[in-house]
């Protein structure tokens, strides 16, 4: 192997100068991520009809809400795993997690309360498929962004970091699924939608990494 | 010499500008830094060879450091980063001319210390950090190891294996 002085030599004449990665530009990385998956479901899909007409369910507001801001929590830890630092906690992002359990846990109880066929019923099976379908493949538009910025940073734990894309994309994706769906139980939204998250996160945490990686 | 927090964040913020007599110092500088920073957490021959992949990797990464923060933590996790990364490649270091001072008998100052290598190895617990030294920093074979530590060989494999996770997953903690 070379000297270092000839590694440092080699390494001064390759330099160039640099786009710093600010917090701001991953800001707008997150802000794109969201928008992004939000236009292409109203463009192809079209809104809910009580959203057209500005009768909003408080169930729905609740659901996509939580997963909302999960998915900004998840985000904006992503954007810092982009940018490493030693004294960084990566942790934040798990209390938002656990407040979005809410859902599925009410999913849970409510339908332990009713009855398994009568949850099922509820939950909208046909309906929910295709927004886990739809939901997981739209968390590829938010995913491709994050995943962006993180080749460009320097994520010193690629699994977690994979992990947290995964989580962030799933949220959006489901977030901008939710304006489509007009379903309103908690069976639905807390099975369904909640599965969409778990779904990313399961895919982020086994795909990611090996893009990420430096 | 080597060079200070301010300094050295200058020196990144004009590299980062395309100023290469600045990049030459902060290389420089870095290189020694790392050096320190190495010293005793990795067998002494492949010291050089990990200073000049993470050097390689400062360049790589040189768009991720924002001059509004202080540059010694982001070259830190840079390196404990490439030092995990090399724990973990190692296979087996054939050299064994360890240095046999104790390791946490460090001098360095408070807060070179927060990030130092030392300071992750205390999340490790004793059995895990001694299996790590005996095997993947002063190159011992696993049964050599079982043989210094009184631990048996799979335990030794196991420690190794766990100290190695725990290590990755904690890169950014100070």
């Amino acid at each position: 192997m070379a000297t270092t002085d000839d590694l440092i030599a080699n390494l001064v004449d390759e330099l160039r100068p640099v786009r710093r990665m600010r917090q701001a530009q991953g800001l707008w990385f997150i802000a794109a991520a969201i928008g992004l998956s939000v236009a292409v479901v109203l463009l192809s899909l079209g809104q809910r009809p009580d959203l057209a007409a500005g009768r909003l369910d408080p169930i729905f507001l609740m659901g996509s809400g939580s997963f909302l801001i999960l998915g900004l929590a998840a985000a904006v830890t992503v954007v810092i795993m982009g940018r490493p630092q030693v004294g960084t906690d990566h942790r934040g992002w798990l209390w938002a997690a656990a407040m979005a359990t809410v859902l599925p846990l009410a999913a849970l109880i409510t339908g332990i309360a009713a009855g398994p066929a009568t949850a099922l019923a509820r939950s909208a099976p046909d309906h929910g498929l295709t927004c886990l379908l739809v939901g997981s493949a739209l968390g590829l538009v938010p995913a491709l962004l994050l995943v962006a910025w993180l080749r460009r940073g320097a994520p010193t734990s690629p699994e977690r970091a994979g992990l947290v894309t995964g989580v962030a994309a799933g949220c959006f994706g489901i977030f901008a699924v939710s304006l489509y769906c007009p379903y309103n139980d908690v069976m639905h939204i807390g099975l369904w939608h909640s599965l969409v998250v778990v779904t990313c996160a399961a895919a982020g945490r086994a795909v990611i990494p090996r893009l990420i990686r430096w | 010499m080597i060079a200070d927090e301010a300094t050295l964040a200058r020196l990144m913020a004009m590299a980062q500008n395309g100023d290469r007599q600045a990049y030459a110092a902060l290389l420089a500088a870095c290189s020694q830094w790392l050096m320190r920073f190495y010293r005793r957490r990795v067998a002494p021959h492949s010291c050089d060879d990990l200073v000049q992949e993470t050097l390689m990797s400062l360049h790589q990464k040189l768009a991720s450091y924002d001059p509004e923060r202080p540059f010694l933590p982001w070259l830190a996790a840079i390196a404990r980063y490439r030092w995990v990364d090399h724990l973990r490649k190692l296979y087996r270091a054939d050299e064994t001319g360890f240095d046999s001072e104790p390791i946490a008998a460090s001098e360095e100052p408070a807060i070179a210390a927060r990030i130092s290598l030392a300071r992750l190895f205390q999340y490790l617990s004793p059995a895990q950090a001694r299996a790590i030294e005996l095997v993947k920093i002063e190159g011992l074979s696993v049964a050599q190891a079982a043989v210094a530590c009184g631990q048996s060989e799979s335990l030794v494999k196991v420690n190794i294996h766990r100290g190695l996770k725990k290590l990755a997953a904690l890169i950014e903690k100070d």
